[in-house]
């Protein structure tokens, strides 16, 4: 969530860290959205569609991870 | 293979369990750093501890220096509250820019392979000016080359 006042960081090295810490936080909601979104039964391109990425990009970043999870997938359409 | 193999493989192996743990697709210096504090039996695990870095301080000190960056731009971590995913236990985080970074610090600071002992890697660790490592040992209030000055301290006197 955003705070009402996005506070700029005070120099390069808090910056540079807001960074990696954005991306982080990015793929731990990518992660667990892929997820969610696969055990509701979405299929891969509606997820790729949502993300804003290709159907093989996504299915290649989360597949084996969600197979090994248990989720049952939908073919690929 | 070596005892000092050894240790290195063991670490590499543990800080991808913290790095898969966390989400990562890469280990990082400081899923080795966790790792270094996760191992007994060596002068690197004691001035850790001695210090109050135990694993799970490590761990605490990790996590609010990610709480700090975020905030830096307004993001509160708190506020999100989704699911954990799942982590496949098969998943390996190969050693991403900041871990080999550290590893090739450490191996540097040692006087050949011979001499090469935990308390290097941990000193190729804590030798990073910028990055996860130094903000999180400054947020937790440790003095890092006071810490370094020790790991040196170490190398002059024990021998593992």
């Amino acid at each position: 969530m955003l705070a009402e006042h996005v506070p700029v960081p005070q120099g390069p090295a808090d910056a540079l860290a807001a960074v990696a810490a954005l991306r982080r936080l990015a793929d731990q909601l990518e992660d667990a959205a892929v997820e969610q979104a696969m055990r509701a039964g979405w299929s891969w391109p509606e997820v790729a569609e949502g993300l804003g990425v290709t159907r093989q990009a996504v299915h290649k970043k989360h597949a084996k991870r969600l197979i090994a999870a248990g989720v049952t997938l939908r073919r690929r359409q | 293979m070596s005892a000092i193999d050894h240790y290195i493989n063991d670490i590499i192996v543990r800080g991808a369990a913290e790095a898969r743990e966390e989400g990562s697709a890469a280990t990082e210096a400081h899923h080795l750093l966790l790792a270094i504090a996760a191992v007994e039996g060596t002068a690197a695990y004691r001035v850790l501890t001695a210090a109050g870095l135990g694993r799970q301080a490590i761990r605490d000190a990790l996590d609010r220096e990610f709480e700090h960056s975020l905030d830096a731009v307004g993001v509160s971590l708190a506020s999100y509250d989704l699911p954990k995913p799942f982590r496949d236990p098969k998943d390996h985080p190969e050693p991403g820019a900041s871990a080999r970074l550290a590893l090739e610090r450490g191996f540097a600071a040692a006087k050949g392979k011979k001499d090469l002992r935990p308390a290097h890697l941990l000193l190729g660790v804590l030798s990073a000016g910028v990055g996860t490592v130094p903000r999180a040992l400054a947020l937790a209030g440790v003095d890092r080359a006071g810490l370094m000055d020790r790991v040196e301290e170490t190398l002059a006197h024990e021998s593992w």
